[in-house]
Order: structure tokens, then sequence, then C-alpha cells
């Protein structure tokens, strides 16, 4: 067998692969299912890529999304009210805008790969594209990816500024059980340091919940 | 079949995986066997193929015994050590009980080889193979109810929510440990509230050896500070006091030095422990020694748990914590020998455990100055956890009133550091207590 | 031998995890006995692991309520997937590479990021409260590790000018890594500890979680699993040899032999500090990763890239 076929029948298994594991991820149950499926479809992704001859980038693409869909799964664990997101769960909503959205998109993608001239410049055999993208990065684009960088970089910190330990009930490491519903007699760790206003507001405010 | 035949001969041979559950005066007894050799002591009973319960059964012990015994993969056998009281019930739950001598390896293991072999059958399943609430979830995959969750395809309610350290409103996890958690002291059962890996909110459930002691024996409590207690009455060498005193607090350092990932420094310390003698005292320091100036064990243990002098009366808790009380400072039978209590100040898991490997080591000196001196009966006494014999309550009492406020906000790694600290006794928690009216 | 055709990359890359993990179990097994201070005859230590495998694969699988058993019986072959992967770019001889592509840091790099999916799975699927906390405990740690790791990688790809651990290996003629990059390799370890869930740093299978994401497996899945995570200590340590301590170079012994025996030199550091450091606490590792352990690595790589210019 050539090796333009092998490649041609690989690329095939991934391409099928990818669309799969993306059309599975609306029909499981739980959420680190779909995180995974998702991960699952960008590593056809990938797969795909390097056989593409852009093996940094697949490798790359894969060494990202193994953490970005870990971090989507437990983030979405975190916010659905859900037992740990133990609880089977559906992941379609909103059917008809979802629907709506779906048939515009393919309309769009299908359009343009009908209507759109693609240029057909054959790579020279002999070529580094790793070499390239480290030529780009730092050459004719440093100033669109440093910008994007230092912006993503600055809304990190800032993210971890918001997240520190220095909460809204003082300092996390002295304790963090926040101020009680009732006043309590005898040393509490961390409440000392908030002060007394905010104490009370706070207590008001879970009181009025708990009314509601 | 082919392959098992190869493969029985070669697992005969394996180190016994053991998982210990204690029930009423075993604890000694459980430290012990992990000191047997060809056994292995796992952390999980699905890694185990033989329990070995030791101590006696209370009966709301029987339920969780058995609970932990159907999670334990065939083939499977319970041995029994029972101390002194054989009853409660487990025999009848389970039919092919092993009763064994206590402290036996041998015993243990050809329990073992019989279950490989075949020649012993594989426990069944003591409670009902049962979901423990009604499925109730609609369509194929159970999303099918109310909501965006899908309604409470259990039955259970979905979880309660309450603000975080980080004033977010979160989804809390209840979650029911013990009374048999290896990280806990037997009997231990907390009720959590858990916030991701927080501790919100923690309780101590009900104490199932409350009522149970006096049924139990006739020779006095099953505490592990028996002869302390039997020295209250009666004339005992300070020597032996000592001794027992040290290897009291060497068992706990090798059980937390466990819970710290140093199983094998603690297998060390409970080999000393096993047959401590004065003589010992240099081997003893120059473990403690290292022990105490680990920068790994400090890092993980250092300002975790602090207890203030406010919070604490007496033991090696509140030395740990800066005070400097000892029942012995006012012991007569003390006077001669040079006393004066070792203190920390930190009063941090850190040093509480520094605090106990410094009193086994000046305990073993105690015992060599001492002799056979006898020290006369009568209170106060300064067991391993805090005085005894005087108005207070027993010292586990006041130390497991202040689980709930120690844990409260505590990440789960800290609350078991936390808790191993505090050398809580839940049978000398239960001493005079009177048995819980069942529901 | 074309090493790189699959029958021959299949059994190269299974004989070396099998060979060194049964290493690492024995001398795992020798360093908490000499610890403990127990006596084991040589026979009975080195036959140990087998035995207790043999254990396991005759002891039945248990489950537990409405697990996802899919996921769970994924994790460990996952996991050992992932070590396999990993292993296969390193360069076990001269010219000797399962996978020898241009870009071999890098899958290596991906390989163990997976790893953090396959852990963050075993915890999940049990569908039981402990082995949750433990798949998280990893995922909070985990990216602490990464980020190290693939520092610490990219400062030695620098001298060599190429991401292949081949042209890596050759560029440490004359002067190693480990002499070159001091602080390349003791960073290694640390991350790659972490990614295998080993000694101090496990976190995720820990004695406080009564086992963490394995709480739940008895048998033949609890087999796979403890394999799997040796596979990856395994893949960490072969890569470390081959990276920072000249791979394949040396006198006199042929190129395979000294590459096994910079391996079990690392192994046998693990297996040391298995036994005698304590387990990290979560938060203070996290914030030592981000305050001492990155910067040293960024300070591993620029000074490692200005000596390179």
């Amino acid at each position: 067998m050539s090796t333009s076929l092998t490649v041609d029948i690989a690329f095939g298994l991934f391409s099928a692969a990818t669309v799969v594991a993306a059309w599975l991820v609306f029909r499981t149950d739980s959420m680190v299912r779909a995180a995974y499926w998702l991960l699952a479809s960008f590593a056809g992704v990938g797969a795909v890529m390097v056989l593409l001859h852009a093996r940094f980038l697949g490798l790359v693409l894969v060494l990202m999304m193994a953490g970005e869909m870990t971090i989507m799964a437990v983030f979405m664990v975190m916010f659905m009210m859900n037992p740990a997101g133990l609880n089977p769960m559906t992941m379609v909503h909103q059917h008809r805008t979802a629907k709506i959205a779906g048939v515009v998109a393919f309309a769009g993608l299908a359009l343009v790969g009908l209507v759109a001239d693609f240029p057909d410049r054959p790579a020279d055999r002999g070529r580094d594209p790793t070499a390239d993208l480290g030529r780009e990065l730092l050459g004719d684009s440093m100033l669109i990816f440093e910008t994007a960088g230092v912006t993503l970089l600055a809304s990190m910190i800032g993210a971890l500024a918001l997240a520190s330990k220095r909460g809204r009930y003082g300092d996390a490491e002295e304790g963090s059980a926040p101020p009680p519903l009732e006043p309590v007699a005898g040393p509490r760790t961390g409440a000392d340091t908030v002060t007394e206003p905010e104490a009370e507001a706070d207590s008001g405010e879970h009181a009025g919940m708990s009314h509601g | 079949m082919g392959i098992a035949r190869w493969l029985t001969p070669l697992a005969a041979g394996a180190d016994v995986p053991v998982f210990t559950a204690i029930g009423a005066g075993g604890r000694a007894l459980a430290d012990e066997a992990a000191l047997l050799p060809g056994v292995r002591l796992v952390d999980s009973p699905r890694a185990a193929n033989i329990l070995l319960f030791v101590g006696a059964v209370t009966p709301p012990l029987l339920r969780p015994l058995l609970g932990i015994h159907d999670q334990l993969p065939t083939p499977r056998a319970t041995v029994w050590w029972p101390g002194r009281a054989v009853g409660g019930g487990l025999a009848s739950a389970l039919p092919d009980l092993v009763v064994g001598p206590a402290g036996d390896g041998d015993h243990l293991r050809s329990v073992f080889a019989e279950l490989l072999s075949g020649e012993r059958r594989s426990e069944p399943p003591a409670l009902p193979d049962q979901e423990a609430a009604e499925w109730r979830g609609v369509g194929p995959f159970g999303q099918g109810g109310t909501g965006m969750t899908g309604g409470v395809p259990y039955g259970r309610p979905l979880p309660s929510r309450a603000p975080d350290p980080d004033g977010l409103e979160l989804d809390q996890l209840p979650l029911h440990v013990g009374p048999l958690f290896p990280p806990f002291p037997p009997g231990l059962i907390l009720h959590i509230e858990l916030q991701g890996d927080v501790v919100r909110q923690a309780t101590v459930g009900d104490n199932p050896f409350a009522g149970a002691t006096e049924d139990l024996d006739q020779d006095g409590p099953p505490l592990d500070t028996a002869l302390f207690v039997g020295a209250l009455t009666s004339p005992t060498p300070i020597g032996d006091l000592e001794v027992a005193r040290a290897r009291h607090h060497l068992r706990w350092a090798a059980r937390t030095l466990r819970l710290h990932g140093l199983e094998s420094e603690g297998l060390r310390l409970l080999g000393l422990a096993r047959s401590l003698a004065p003589a010992d005292r240099a081997a003893v320091e120059s473990l403690a020694q290292r022990i105490a100036r680990s920068r790994s064990l400090a890092w993980t243990t250092r300002g975790v748990g602090i207890l203030g002098t406010d919070d604490v009366t007496g033991g090696p808790v509140a030395r740990a914590a800066g005070l400097a009380v000892d029942a012995r400072l006012h012991d007569p039978a003390y006077q001669g020998l040079g006393f004066s209590p070792v203190v920390h100040g930190a009063g941090d898991a850190r040093d509480r455990l520094r605090q106990r490997l410094a009193e086994a080591v000046q305990a073993l000196e105690l015992a060599e100055r001492a002799g056979s001196q006898l020290r006369r009966p009568g209170p106060p006494l300064e067991g391993p956890r805090g005085p005894l014999g005087t108005e207070d309550p027993l010292p586990s009492v006041a130390l497991l009133g202040l689980l709930p406020r120690l844990l409260a906000g505590q990440e789960w790694g800290d609350a078991m550091t936390i808790v191993a600290s505090l050398d809580l006794d839940l049978e000398e928690a239960a001493v005079g207590q009177p048995a819980p009216i069942p529901a | 031998m074309n090493w790189s055709s699959p029958l021959p990359a299949l059994v190269l890359v299974s004989a070396v995890l099998a060979v060194g993990t049964y290493a690492l179990a024995v001398l795992d097994r020798a360093n908490g006995d000499r610890v403990a201070r127990r006596r084991l005859r040589p026979r009975d230590a080195v036959l140990q692991p087998a035995r207790a495998a043999s254990l396991l694969l005759l002891t039945r699988p248990t489950a537990t309520e409405r697990p996802d058993a899919q996921a769970w019986a994924l994790a460990p072959a996952l996991l050992a997937a992932m070590a396999a992967g990993a292993l296969a770019t390193v360069p076990l001889d001269r010219g000797v590479t399962v996978a020898d592509v241009d870009d071999g840091i890098v899958l290596f790099g991906a390989a163990m990021a997976i790893v953090m999916v396959a852990v963050y799975l075993h915890g999940w699927s049990a569908n039981s409260p402990l082995p949750l906390l433990g798949g998280y405990r990893f995922i909070a740690l985990a990216l602490s590790y990464e980020m190290p790791l693939a520092l610490v990688l990219i400062a030695a790809a620098l001298p060599a000018q190429s991401l292949s651990v081949g042209a890596i290996v050759e560029s440490q003629q004359g002067l190693w890594n480990v002499l070159r990059q001091p602080l390349g390799l003791p960073l290694y370890l640390v991350a790659g500890m972490g990614l295998g869930f080993w000694g101090p740093l496990n976190t995720s299978d820990a004695p406080d979680l009564a086992g963490g994401t394995a709480v739940e497996v008895s048998g033949p899945q609890r087999l796979a699993w403890e394999l799997a995570r040796r596979f990856v200590v395994v893949a960490v340590a072969a890569m470390g040899a081959a990276v920072f301590l000249g791979g394949w170079q040396g006198p006199v012994l042929p190129g395979w032999a000294w590459m096994a025996l910079k391996t079990l030199l690392l192994l046998a550091v693990v297996a040391h500090l298995g036994h005698r450091v304590a387990r990290v606490r979560l938060e203070r590792f996290v914030v030592v990763a981000w305050t001492v352990l990155i910067p040293l690595a960024l300070v591993d790589v620029f000074v490692s890239g200005a000596l390179a210019l």
C-alpha cells in the first residue's frame, strides 16, 4: 500500500471519528462525558493536522485541549445545580434556536466551501512547518500575538487577584467559615477580620434569603 | 481456568491484603496486625481479600460492618479477633465468620490459603444488593424529568446551597463518614457538608460505643488507657505507666505517619512500640528526632488545626499549645524524678506530633529513672490524653467537642490531619454515656 | 531492525514498560522494608510484585451503584496508552526510537497532558464521593506539574536547537544537561512524580481519601490502574534519563545498557523519595509550584536560552 493511500484512509477515518465524537457530545447525559467527547473530537482534528504535516500544531492542539476540556468539565459541574455533577442531565436545550443556528452555520460554511476560490500553492517539501511557525510568531505577526498574549496574561492575573485567598471573609488561611447567622460566643477563626457592619449586612442578607 | 491454575500457587505467596475494621477495645491489637509478616494492611475494603474485625461489636457497628463486608471483592473471608466478648449478632449475620486467635498471623494466612485453594468458600454478601434509593429517572438517560438537571432520578433531593468562603452560593454535598473509616479513630462518625473538597460544616454523629462499655466486659472499660484507669485504684509501678504512655504515643505517631504517606516509617515506630522497654530510649529518641525534624512533614502539618490556650485544658494537646499543665507536676510519685513538662507553643498539628514524640522519649527517661517505684493509687493521674480521675470530663470528650469548630472551612486533607492530630478515643468519650435510643 | 514498524514497536515498548515497572515495584518494596527495618528474603522481595499481581487477577472486580462503566474501564487503558506513547518518543539506544519524530518533546508533553484526563475520569466514573475528590485533587495540581515539566523540557531542547529527543541526547555529548542545566532534573522529577501521583505527590490516591480515585476498584481493574500509574513513572524516568543524563551515551557499555542504568537510577531515587518524604499539603504545594517551581523553570529556560545563543 502506498504511503499516500494510507494517509488518505487515515484522513478519512480521523475525519469521520471527529464528526461522530462531536455528535456524541449532544447525545450523552453527563457533563463530563460531553466535555471528553469534545476532547476526542479535538484529538481527531489534531490527528488530521498531523497528517497534513502540521505535527507541532496538531500535538499542541491535543496538549492544550486536554487541559481545557477538563477545566470546562469542572466548571460545568461547579455551576450546575447538580450534586457533584453525578445526576444525569440533558445536553440539549433551546431546541428551536439550536436548530436554526445549526442550519445557518452549516449553510454559511457550505457556501464558503462552494464559492470561495481556494489558493493552490503546494508547499516546498523541505520546509519545516514548526520553524516557519516560529518565524511567523516572532516576525511579521509578532505584534498581534504579543498583544493577545499580554492581554490574556493580564486577565489571568486579574482573575487570580479576584480569586485570591484574601476573600470576603478575610484571609482564607485563617479559617474560612463565613460569619454565622447568629452571634456565637467564644473565639472564631476568620470572623475577627470582618468589620461589624459588614457582618450584620451579611446576616441580614442570609436571613432574608432563608425566608424567601 | 487454565490460567487460574497457574496463578493460584503464585498468588498464595502474596502478602495477604487485609482491611481492618476496629470495634470496641480493638485498636492496639489492630496496630499489631500491621506488623505481622506476610500481611499488608490496605486503605480500602475493595483492595482486600480478608476483612479483619478486631474488638467487640456494639449494635450500632453491625450494619456499617456488614456494609464494608459486602464491599470486599470475592474471594473473601472475614476473620474476627473478638478480644473479650463474643456476641453482637456478627456470627449470625456472617455464617462463614472465622473467629481467630487474636494476633495470630499464621492463622490469618492459613485462612487466606484455604480461600485461594478453594477449600474455604468465598463469603456471600450479608446484605441485599439493592440501590439505596429507587430509580425515578425518565427517558433513556434519566434526564427526562423536570428542569435543567432532569429532576430527582434517585428520589434524593438536590443539594442545598450555602455561601462558600468567597461569598458564592455553592452546592453542598452531604457525606456521612465513619464509623469504620480508616483515617478516623474507630467509631468516629462525622456528618460532613462538603463544598468541593472544603468541609463547610461537620457534626459529630452518635457514638457507637455509647452505653456499650458496661455490657461488654466485666474487668473494667476496654480502653487502650486501661493501665492508667487501673492505676487510679491500685498501686502501679511508675515504670510501667511511663512505658505504656510512650507506647501509646508511638502508636499514635505511627498511625499519623501512615496518614501522611510515611507508612514505612510508621511501621518502624510500631515495631519499636511492640516490645518497648526503657532501654530503647536511644533508638526511640533518634527516630523521634528525625521525624520531628522532617521538613516535608512540618510543611504539611504546620499551621493546621491551631488550638489556643483558651480552647484546651489538659493533656498533650494543651501542652502543644503552650500550656504547662500536667497532673504529674503535683503527683507525689514523680517528685523525685526531676519531671518537668515538655511544652510547645504553636498548638498546630505539627506541634501535637512533636509534643507526643517528645513526651514518648521523656516517658522512657522517667521509666528508666523510676525503676520499680510504685505509684500510690489516687487521682489525679496524667493519662496519655490528659488528666484522669478529675472532676472534668474525660480528655476525649472535650477534644470531640472541638471538632465542629476546627473542621469548618478546612480542606479535606487538613480536616483528616486535624482529626488524627487530636488522638481521639470514642470509647473513652463513651464512658458513662447512655446508649442512644434506637430509632 | 526497524523499530518504528508496528510489531517491533509494540513489543519493544511493552517490554521496556514491563521490565521498568517490575523494577520499580521491587525497588519500592526494598526501600519500604529498609525504612521499616523489615527483613525479607531477596527471593521473596523479587517475587512479591508478581504474587500481588496474580492475586489481583484472581480477585473478582466489583461495581458501584450506577458507575459510568465505559469511562471507568477506559481510564486505566488511557493512562497506560499515554505512558506508552510518551515512552515511544524516548531513544532507547543509538538510533533506536520507536516514534522518532521531530517534535518528540511536544508529543511527550501532549501524552502527559492526557494523564490528567485519565485520572479525572477514573475518579469521576466510580460515582462515589471519595474517588471524585481524588480526581478533583489531581486537576487542582495538574497545571502545577505541567507548566514546570513543559518549561524544563523546552530548556533542554534549546541547546539542541531541536524538539527531537534524539537531537537532545546528541547535544549532550561532552556535557550532560544535568550539569549544564542544574535546575532541570530536580524540577522535572517533581513534576514527573506528580504526573505519576507517586509518593509525596500522591494526593489523588492518598490514604487520607482511603485510596482516592482507586477506592472503589478491585481485582484486575485495580491491577490495571496500579500498573498504568507505574507505567507513567517509568516513562517519566526514561525521558529524564534521555533528556538530562545523556541518554544512551557512555563509555564501555552498549547504549541500551547505559539507558537502562540511568533509568533505574531515577526510578531508585523516586522509590526512595516515596518512603522518605511526607505527602504534600495541596494548597501549600500549589503556592510553591507557582511562586517557586515555575519561576525557577523560567529561569532555567532564560539561562539555557542565553547560553545557547
